[in-house]
């Protein structure tokens, strides 16, 4: 197994009417053995602003700590959010740096940019950016995301309704997958609330 | 490579084949050196080119009452899972259980080719065979494939005239008689949960919760390890199934969510 399936995630994030989903499995192993099972996968950076990383698990948090640094030095300088699209190209030039010697992770960086348009985009484990317009997907799990993000999508959900697709699809495809599940995670974000759930899965 | 007839030879010894070479004894098979320079290396490549994953847990035990014996369902390709619903105990026949660990296909077949032998010795000697025997029949077939890439796991559960016999064989040729085995990726899971629960005088429903709760254990920590926790018991009579429960569901019902207190409160967000 690769250093990438290590760990074990899967992740999605998903684009509905004036609001987001972003979701992830919550098991932490070590190959095939399961350590935890309330891992945190999913960071929020402001208000209007999540990042999931899916991959080895401390490249996954080391990263995520500097990236806390960088946007603070930014709210503190500029005295003000940073817009997703921004940070996605602060991702993405802080894994370019590190091109010959990576961090094994994929983030999903989803939020709200100008006038409430939700933002999703995706990178691989050097920074290239993925911008999509329905769903980004990552993890152990992200051939199985595909298809079933795919077979449950269309544009413009409400909230609601955005949570049980993106839900759906999560739980069918980890079901499918040795190394990531567990339970779920799932944050709905729209301009005016943020609502987070933790879904009731398979255990095993 | 010639496959494995032995079933099919009468057991009277060919006229005429004596050694002259070896007085007395009738002539022993002799060891073929293999045609490599690296003895201690070259069986490797073999069982590489299958890759045995073993991906499963089984686990059997004899009590009082007789032998217990439970198994999971899941069947993985590596991170994928391929099934959800293997059957893993194989019925040899009315009286004899087999557990299958490693290649789906390689369990399968053997567990069928030891059912037909098993028949044939009834047949020839007008009695059943005992769980000695037939276990002995297939380490023997194992033994002689050793190094060609089979990749078995397997326990033989069984009830004979001596009362309950339990071995495990597996394709390294390894035979070992006992009392309690585990068998797969989850079995340290399971050995924990069976070894600190397992008494003697367990009662028939005692022992089925504790063969279930071993399985559902592991499959809560193996990721290899999943779907639907069978119990099957093996008694004077021949064997029974006990119980086939999604773990999924075995995990709520032994772990129930209790609704936590709140301990953020949902903020409102100026709107932009």
């Amino acid at each position: 197994m690769s250093i990438f399936e290590y760990n074990g995630s899967a992740l999605i994030a998903m684009v509905g009417k004036n609001c987001f989903a972003i979701a992830s499995d919550r098991r932490l192993g070590v190959q095939l053995q399961t350590i935890a099972t309330d891992f945190q996968r999913i960071y929020k950076f402001h208000d209007r602003l999540f990042m999931g990383l899916s991959g080895l698990a401390t490249d996954a948090q080391t990263l995520y700590q500097r990236l806390v640094f960088r946007h603070k030095l930014y709210q503190l300088r500029e005295e003000r959010d940073m817009k997703p699209e921004t940070f996605a190209s602060l991702v993405s030039a802080l894994l370019y740096e590190k091109r010959f010697g990576p961090y094994f992770c994929q983030p999903v960086i989803a939020g709200l940019s100008d006038e409430n348009k939700p933002f999703i985009c995706t990178m691989d484990s050097i920074g290239a950016k993925e911008l999509a317009k329905d769903f980004v997907v990552a993890g152990t799990a992200s051939e199985s995301l595909y298809g079933a993000c795919e077979a449950v999508f269309k544009p413009d959900m409400e909230p609601e309704e955005l949570f049980e697709t993106v839900s759906q699809a999560l739980l069918s495809s980890v079901d499918r997958d040795c190394l990531s599940g567990w339970g779920g995670h799932i944050y709905v974000v729209t301009p005016t609330e943020i609502k987070e759930r933790i879904l009731k899965g398979r255990m095993d | 490579m010639k496959l494995d007839t032995s079933g099919l030879e009468s057991a009277a010894p060919l006229f005429g084949v004596t050694s002259e070479l070896v007085d007395g004894f009738s002539s022993a098979p002799s060891f073929e050196l293999p045609v490599t320079t690296d003895f201690d290396g070259f069986q490797k490549e073999a069982i590489q080119m299958v890759k045995p994953a073993r991906g499963t847990t089984t686990l059997a035990f004899i009590f009082k009452e007789g032998v217990m014996v439970a198994a999971d369902s899941r069947a993985s390709m590596g991170g994928y899972i391929s099934s959800q619903s293997v059957k893993k105990i194989i019925e040899i026949n009315p009286y004899m259980l087999g557990t299958m660990a490693g290649g789906a296909a390689d369990c399968q077949f053997w567990h069928r080719n030891l059912g037909i032998k098993c028949r044939l010795h009834e047949l020839a000697n007008k009695r059943r065979i005992s769980v000695t025997g037939a276990s002995k029949l297939l380490a023997n077939i194992l033994y002689s494939y050793r190094g060609m890439g089979l990749s078995v796991g397997t326990m033989i559960a069984g009830w004979d005239e001596t009362g309950p016999g339990l071995y495990y064989v597996d394709s390294e040729g390894g035979r070992l008689k006992g009392t309690r085995f585990s068998v797969g990726s989850g079995s340290p899971y399971a050995y924990g949960v069976l070894d600190s629960g397992y008494r003697y005088d367990l009662s028939i429903e005692e022992a089925a919760e504790l063969a279930r709760r071993a399985i559902y254990h592991a499959t809560f920590r193996d990721g290899a390890s999943g779907g639907v926790a069978s119990v099957y018991y093996v008694g004077p009579n021949g064997w029974k199934k006990l119980s086939g429960d999604d773990v999924g569901e075995l995990h709520y019902k032994y772990y129930p969510v209790m609704p936590s207190t709140v301990e953020q409160e949902m903020v409102e967000v100026a709107g932009a």
